[in-house]
């Protein structure tokens, strides 16, 4: 091992603070302060510190070793989501997730790193006054870290069968399909990204753009809950809060000594849901449009499970491997899926011996999803009295339902033109399998209702929204709070509409050119 | 002072029929219940036992996966918002038998005192039920429940899906962090340690090769 190799690791840790070393209240100094260490605010924190700015990461959960990682799809989400993995929208009643871990949601999502098609940004530049907004400005940041984090369509090798079986089923009808491009190297196709990589193969940010931000020179502050971002003026001076308990859950047990840091710029990258509840809790900062909290959107996601006559190991393969975009102008995007068994196994129907035959046919099945660009159904997000877990009101628009409707019918047209006997859609007040597409026609009706369908949102936006005009938007195109000189904000919540794809790859590349912006401006 | 004391008679009769209810008569909970109280074991139990019977398609029946003690360790590890919400579901359901009384002679008693046979056919008109409320109750209870189950280490290992064995590998994140709550003092590993860097190219695994040694070895009673 070379001396080169060596001499990083000492100076890297000695910027790492974790909670066990915490013993009094403290305070620090630096150019930029960045709040949450998920993609975007990793990526932000990276290339600001290799500009050579003095930065320091927050980051409100734990780093995870693969030692550390919960097999348990279901006690693994009580560690690394917040509320414990049962967080639920109002309104229209749906799960939402948000991860609380060193690397954010990378850690424990699929890997996905989708461009979106021209066509969103060019409804954003058209809807939302943006005017460097578009493929040809943002291409060269989504280059760069797609080089950075071996970003590449999933290889055959590793798809596994329940994912070329999709790939089987597009092509039987005629629907172009691609592997999906992951941030992966070296994957070996174990299908648990969910509960946190142990080949490590995964690039999430803990093993990419955090240890390189150390590299450079980052300071990484894990276990601080920040819950206030100071101003004066126009501008901000910096962030306060308490140290927080692994696993606490925001509770006033975990809650200890108080941390204030001082800062020439901000930047929030907390989390669509996150980042304005702390603008809220801060006096209602960088509001004056009065757009903070409002225009939440989702991507809700609906899912099929198909039964095939023979076993495929589904348990083998990349979680989500295959996909397909020839809906997107539709309003929906498709892909495989595969997640800890009991997960998938919540929407089987019946119970006894019913319900555990259903389990044993788990071998044999797939599961393909589709997520909607639900531009029409909004929502917001309010804080609550006195926590910082944000309250989602959020409802599903008619219109945005029939894309759903209709995209349950590809699914389950994908799933009999690959060979599924049977297909179970997971829906109440229908019948709980179909053998023939022709039954199936009836998911593509009105008889199937928001209320009875099982309805996932994980991709969340909108929340600080990005718009020319300060009137009716929170950022500029350069990320930066129209009230405020120096607070920028870097996550998805600045998305002036859902991106139709998953929203990662965006949201990273947006935070590159941010820290560009904001690098020239220190 | 008359209706003061029927007053306090009626309240002292009240207090005593929920208590009665609520606490009395069940068994003792088993061993090592950090968060459930006896009532709330013997309740999981008595689902688990309908839920998921024995001779069924998997290894274990319910009984067998030890769910109380599965659902207790949830429990312990929610935030205390959530954990309320799931207790005041199953104590929900351990009554609601005074609006959806079990097909036997006192089928109002506590749904864990039913026959199996009440039990199964409250559940099902609770899946069923017309008011979304019920079901929303069921399916919400069932969930609890699937995770416990069928995530049990013998029943993912009979079905062949359980995770792959995959020796622990050491990347940067393992070189500059801790374990969870540990100092970094903690920190086993040195650069010479690393089994994992950008240019690492993985064998893929074997769709049939070894499944974590955890799982293979679990038997009746382990998790």
């Amino acid at each position: 091992m070379s001396a080169l190799a060596t001499d990083w690791l000492t100076p890297a840790r000695e910027r790492v603070r974790v909670f066990a070393q915490y013993d009094h209240a403290f305070e620090e100094k630096c150019d930029v302060v960045v709040v949450g260490s998920g993609p975007s605010g990793s990526v932000a924190a990276y290339e600001l510190a290799a500009q050579g700015h003095d930065v320091i990461l927050l980051e409100e959960g734990p780093p995870f070793t693969v030692r550390d990682f919960e097999l348990d799809g279901n006690l693994s989400m009580t560690r690394t989501m917040r509320e414990g993995g049962l967080r639920m929208t109002q309104g229209t009643t749906m799960p939402t997730m948000q991860a609380i871990a060193l690397g954010g949601g990378s850690l424990v999502n699929s890997a996905i790193c989708v461009r979106p098609p021209d066509s969103v940004f060019e409804r954003w530049a058209n809807r939302f006054e943006l005017e460097r907004t578009d493929r040809a400005t943002l291409d060269p940041h989504f280059d760069a870290i797609a080089d950075f984090l071996g970003i590449a369509p999933t290889p055959d090798e590793i798809q596994g069968k329940r994912n070329l079986l999709f790939r089987e089923g597009c092509d039987a009808l005629g629907v172009s399909s691609e592997p999906i491009e992951r941030n992966v190297r070296g994957c070996r196709g174990s299908g648990e990204c969910f509960t946190g990589c142990r080949s490590r193969a995964k690039q999430s940010m803990d093993v990419s753009y955090i240890p390189a931000a150390l590299r450079e020179g980052a300071r990484v502050l894990t276990s601080v809950q920040v819950q206030e971002i100071r101003r004066s003026g126009r501008r901000v001076t910096g962030v306060s809060g308490q140290v927080v308990a692994p696993f606490s859950h925001g509770s006033k047990k975990g809650l200890s000594h108080r941390f204030r840091i001082e800062a020439k710029a901000v930047v929030l990258a907390a989390g669509c849901t996150a980042t304005p509840v702390l603008l809220q809790h801060s006096d209602d900062l960088a509001n004056a449009s009065g757009q903070v909290g409002e225009n939440l959107q989702f991507h809700p996601g609906v899912a099929i499970a198909g039964v095939f006559p023979e076993v495929i190991d589904p348990q083998f393969g990349a979680t989500q491997g295959y996909q397909s975009l020839a809906f997107i102008n539709e309003g929906f995007k498709l892909e495989s899926l595969w997640a800890p068994p009991p997960l998938l196994a919540l929407r089987f129907p019946g119970i006894g011996a019913e319900l555990q035959a259903r389990f044993a046919e788990l071998p044999q099945i797939a599961i393909w999803d589709a997520i909607a660009s639900a531009n029409r159904s909004l929502g917001r997000v309010k804080k609550r009295f006195r926590s910082l877990d944000p309250i989602l009101e959020w409802r599903l628009h008619p219109d945005d339902m029939a894309i759903m409707r209709r995209s349950l019918h590809v699914i389950a047209q994908l799933f009999f033109a690959a060979g599924a006997e049977r297909i179970l859609p997971g829906v109440g007040g229908i019948p709980d399998s179909f053998t023939s597409i022709d039954d199936a026609a009836i998911l593509d009706s009105s008889a199937v209702k928001a209320s009875n369908l099982v309805v996932g949102g994980n991709h969340v936006f909108c929340t600080t929204r990005m718009h020319g005009d300060p009137t009716r938007g929170v950022v500029d195109e350069d990320g930066r709070c129209h009230d405020l000189e120096n607070l920028y904000i870097a996550d998805t919540g600045i998305f002036p509409q859902c991106p139709s794809v998953n929203p990662m790859f965006t949201g990273m590349a947006l935070a590159r050119r941010q820290a560009h912006v904001l690098g020239g401006r220190l | 002072m008359f209706i003061g004391l029927i007053v306090v008679a009626i309240a002292a009769a009240l207090g005593l029929a929920i208590h009665r209810r609520g606490y009395v008569g069940y068994p003792p909970a088993p061993a090592g219940l950090a968060v459930l109280h006896r009532g709330e074991a013997a309740f999981v139990d008595a689902v688990a036992e309908v839920l998921f019977p024995g001779g069924g398609a998997l290894v274990l029946s319910g009984v067998e996966a030890q769910l109380p003690h599965y659902i207790d360790r949830h429990l312990a590890a929610l935030p205390r918002g959530k954990r309320v919400l799931i207790r005041l579901l199953f104590n929900t359901v351990e009554h609601i038998t005074l609006l959806v009384p079990g097909d036997e002679p006192g089928g109002r008693r506590r749904f864990s005192s039913l026959s199996a046979a009440s039990r199964v056919s409250i559940l099902d008109r609770l899946a069923h039920h017309p008011n979304g409320l019920f079901r929303l109750l069921f399916t919400a209870l069932r969930s609890v429940f699937v995770f416990g189950y069928l995530g049990h280490p013998a029943n993912l290992h009979g079905l062949g899906l359980s995770p792959f064995e995959i020796e622990p590998v050491v990347s940067d994140a393992e070189l500059l962090f801790p374990r969870v709550g540990g100092l970094m003092s903690s920190i086993d590993f040195e650069e010479a340690d690393r089994t994992v860097d950008r240019d690492t190219v993985n064998p893929p695994l074997d769709p049939h090769g070894e499944r974590h040694r955890a799982y293979s070895r679990a038997g009746r009673t382990g998790r």
